[in-house]
This record gives structure tokens, sequence and C-alpha cells, in this order.
């Protein structure tokens, strides 16, 4: 039971808003229906209401203009040029995109809306769809307006950052795309980040000015890249040169082998009246000999050329490898994929 | 017969060798200067002479080795001492247990034969080589000690002891390491009528180690 009063609460609290746009929305309706049965006398007070500031409901922009614009072409019928002409201004003000279908309206009505569009300067940019763009092979597509011939100045810039980049230049009449290959002035790709589009135009036919901007979100999409190679640490190389320590041990290890050549020789042999003495003899000084050497001579120099050779190949198979990960990293980058998504904001003015 | 099985069994070896070439073959010529002694109760026989031979190795992954040997020469009696020609066939295995040092187990069919008569050896042998670097890891210096637990001469009981010892030195450049060795072999046979015969083979070694790609 209370749960039942809950719904009839929030049902209450709900419908108003409902309620409004509803009223609006039939209002406009049944003004579309008189204005097709040309009963224009019935449709211009429906039509009135709507954009009268006594009007209690909510009236979107859309219907604002809609009104506007089927109250000019009820005047235009009626004959009451100069009305209409204020009333298709003050729709085209509102949406300089705003038009009229030449299968739809007469052509008394068509060169009344002309007039207006002559009178009114305004500039507009259409909200940013969501696109997901190769800049290699698809571009960026931007809808401006302009009322009448103007001089229309179309700048890109990146929130905060850089000079401002000119997408277009010159006079237009009317609608027109313009095509953004996602590079900035410096021929680089656009970084990620809140860019606006402002469009500023001035009248050649009237002294008049109007400018706009739109805000889109730029983001990259890059297949993940790799990871080079780390550098190699101490751990992954081979000691290039003998430590001192190291070296003094090479005279204790020639006089091991010296010693077990002589032990070997003699201990074993003595009930055998000895036995080729003297090839222990000489294996036992080539490694006191080597010993010693090996010891003078790396406490010179030191280097172990193998292990210098080693070093050398692993170094040069880690940059190879580096290469080979930027190579493809590189290639990474520049498949990388635009994402365009509007960003809240609209404005009027620099 | 038995020495024609270990030559047939060897030359098999010898022939799977190139199939497994891409291991790293390792091969080494070997000279060596031999003198062997013998003492059967009539006093000590002495010979010398040369040793020629090679060897080849082949890696089973990063512990395990596989050797197979081959050497013949001619040993020159000294004074009342007949000449003698020694051939041997031997295989070896190893496996490395830590950086410097590793096991290895092997046998080998060896024969002495004189103008009188000839004389067939087969032994087992069980031991390890400490291989120690230095000079930077160019020069290794090496140490070997094997026993003999089985070891059949024929016409003779198998000896009560029986080892092998030897020492020497490593010198690598690039691909190839030159080895010098001085080794002694000892069998100490048991007294037979109040006889005990001793029997040794010594020699100094120099060996050059190829490595095949």
């Amino acid at each position: 039971m209370r749960r039942l009063a809950w719904v009839v609460v929030l049902a209450a609290g709900a419908s108003p808003a409902l309620a409004a746009q509803g009223s609006t929305a039939e209002l406009l309706g049944q003004a579309h229906q008189f204005y097709e049965r040309l009963e224009v006398e019935r449709a211009l007070p429906l039509l009135r209401q709507i954009v009268s500031p006594n009007w209690p409901f909510e009236v979107t922009p859309d219907q604002r203009v809609d009104a506007y614009k089927y109250l000019g072409a009820c005047l235009a019928v009626a004959g009451k040029r100069d009305s209409a002409v204020l009333y298709f201004r003050a729709a085209i003000e509102r949406d300089p995109f705003t038009d009229l279908d030449p299968s739809l309206f007469t052509p008394a009505q068509l060169a009344t809306f002309g007039e207006a569009r002559r009178r009114t300067l305004a500039v507009a940019v259409r909200p940013v769809q969501p696109a997901r763009v190769d800049p290699r092979t698809a571009r960026v597509t931007f809808t401006v307006v302009a009322t009448h011939a103007a001089l229309v100045d179309v700048k890109l810039s990146a929130s905060g950052a850089g000079p401002p980049l000119s997408l277009f230049q010159g006079t237009m009449d009317g609608v027109r795309e313009i095509a953004w290959d996602g590079l900035l002035a410096d021929r680089r790709l656009a970084p990620a980040g809140r860019y606006t589009l402002a469009v500023a135009g001035r009248s050649r036919i009237t002294s008049g000015s109007d400018s706009a901007r739109v805000y889109f979100d730029l983001r990259h999409e890059v297949e993940t890249l790799e990871d080079t190679v780390p550098d190699l640490d101490r751990g992954r190389l081979l000691p290039e040169r003998i430590s001192a320590e190291a070296a003094r041990h090479d005279v204790p290890k020639g006089l091991g082998v010296a010693a077990a050549a002589l032990l070997i020789a003699g201990a074993a042999t003595g009930d055998l009246g000895g036995g080729e003495r003297a090839g222990a003899a000489v294996v036992a000084a080539t490694a006191a000999v080597t010993g010693v050497v090996a010891f003078r001579t790396h406490r010179r120099h030191g280097a172990i050329p193998e292990n210098v050779a080693a070093n050398a190949r692993r170094r040069a198979e880690r940059d190879s490898a580096n290469a080979s990960v930027r190579g493809r990293n590189a290639d990474r980058i520049a498949a990388t994929l635009l994402l365009v998504s509007p960003a809240a904001g609209k404005g009027t003015g620099p | 017969m038995r020495a024609a099985c270990v030559i047939v069994g060897a030359a098999m070896l010898g022939g799977a060798l190139p199939v497994v070439a891409q291991r790293s073959l390792v091969v080494a010529p070997v000279v060596s200067l031999a003198e062997h002694r013998v003492d059967a109760g009539f006093g000590i026989e002495r010979s010398l002479g040369p040793i020629l031979g090679g060897v080849g190795t082949l890696p089973f992954g990063s512990r395990l080795t596989l050797a197979v040997r081959a050497l013949g020469g001619s040993l020159f009696g000294s004074k009342g001492v007949l000449d003698r020609d020694v051939g041997e066939l031997g295989v070896e295995a190893s496996v490395a247990t830590l950086p410097w040092l590793s096991l290895q187990a092997g046998a080998g069919r060896r024969a002495y034969a004189t103008k009188l008569g000839r004389q067939g050896w087969t032994t087992v042998d069980l031991g390890a080589a400490a291989r120690v670097p230095f000079a930077g890891g160019a020069i290794h210096g090496v140490w070997r000690a094997a026993l003999f637990p089985v070891v059949s001469v024929s016409g003779l009981r198998g000896p009560d002891v029986a080892f092998r010892a030897a020492t020497g030195l490593e010198y690598r450049v690039r691909t190839t390491t030159l080895g010098v060795e001085y080794s002694l072999e000892r069998y100490d046979f048991p007294a037979e009528a109040g006889v005990r015969r001793l029997e040794q083979l010594s020699g100094l070694t120099l060996l050059l180690e190829l490595r095949l790609r």
C-alpha cells in the first residue's frame, strides 16, 4: 500500500514536465496541420502563443525556431512581408542552419526568406559528430554556415596551447563542409586534448559580423607500443678487464699445475724408477711461466679480448633489437586513429 | 675378436658424427711422447715412443659431452727390451657438475703387440676433471684423476690398484685450443708366485682442439 502511494506521488511530480513538452509539441503540431490546410488565420495564434513570453510551458530551441519559421511562412502567405521577414530573421538568428524546403514552400515564401537571410548575418558550426578517423585515408569534417555572402575565417585551436590553425578563410554563402586532415600548423598529428573550432564572419552585404564556436575532444587510438630492450647493466655484461685480485691468482694457479705435474711424476712412480719426468718437467715449467706471464701481463693491460668481443656482440644485438622495436612502434604510431567526440560547450563571439 | 668389435663400434660412432655435426663438433689431433714401464719380476723394462691419434668431442646440451678417441704408435724398447706397437680406442662421457668440475666415465680397449705376441686391455674408468680459468679465461689449468674399477688384461688377473692422473694447460685462441698435458697411468697387479707385476704408462701430450661448425 505504501509502495503504491509512492508511485502515485512520483507520477504526480513527473507529469507537469511531460505535459509541458507535450503541450508545446501538441500546439505546434496543430499549427502545422492548420498551415498545411492553408488555414493560416487559425495557425497564427497558435504559433504566437508558443513564442510568447507568457507561454507557460517549456519550449525547446528547435521548437522555437520552428514556430518562428512557420510564423514567417504564414505571414508571407498572408501578404505581410515585413512581419514575415522579421519572424524569418528571428528563426535564422536562433539557428543559422534554418532553411525552407523549396518543395514545401511557395516561391513568395522562399523570396521572403531569402530577404531575411540577406538582412541577417549569422554564422554557425554544427556540433561535431562522434567519429573514428584514420588521418591517412580520411578527414574530420566540420559543417559551417553563413546566412549570406560573408568573409569567413574558420580556425581550429587546441585549448590553451599553440597558435590556431586556419582551416578556411574566404567568402562563403550558405552551408559549407570543411575537412581537417588531423595535422596542426607544424604538420604534426594533433595531440589528444580539447579543441575549439571558431568561426568568425563579416558580411559582404551589410556591415554586420558574427561568430560561433564549438568544442570537441580528440583522442588517439594507438596499438600498444613495445618496450625497448633495457640497457645492458653490469650483470648482463662480461668483465672486460681482469681485476688486480684475479691477476694475482694467476701465479698460484700456474704453480698448482706445475706442482701437480711434478707430484704425479715423482711420488706415484718411485718403485718403477720414475717415469717420463722430462714430460712432467716441461708441463711444470710451462705452467709456472704461464702463471707469472699472465700475472704480469694482466697487471699491465688486463683486457679480456674475448669478453670485449662478446660484450660488443651483445650490445650490437641489443641495438639491433631496439631498432626493430622502434621501427615497429613508428609504424604503429603512424597508424594512429583519431577519435573525435563532441565536448560540452557552445558559444558565440571570441 | 673383441678388439674388432671395439673398432667396429668406434667406426659406427665415427660414422654417426657427421649426422650431428651441427652440434659444434670439436676434433683434436693428438701427438704424444709416451713411456711404458713394466716390472714383471725381471727388472724394469722401459720403452719410449710417439703416439698419434685424435679425439672427437660432441656436446649434448649444455652439460653432457661425449668423446671418442683413437690412438696408435710405436714404443721403442731400451736395451734388451722388445719394441712394441700400441693402439687404443675409447669413449668417454663427461657431465659438468660445477662450472669448473666435471665427472667422467669412460671405457677403452688398448692393445700392445710385440713380435712375440699381443696383449689386450679392456678398461672402465670413473673420474673427475677440474678446469680452472686464469689469464682472463684464455688459459685453463686442468687436473684430472680417474680410477679403473674394471681392468681386464689378457693372460693376467686384474690389478689391485689402477688409476690415471694428469695435469696440464689449455690455451684458447678464438675457436682453437692448444693443450699440453702430462699424464700417468699406473697398474699394480696382485703377486703371483711371489712376483708382483707393476706397469705404468706416462706421457707428454700435445693436442690441438679445432671447433667445427
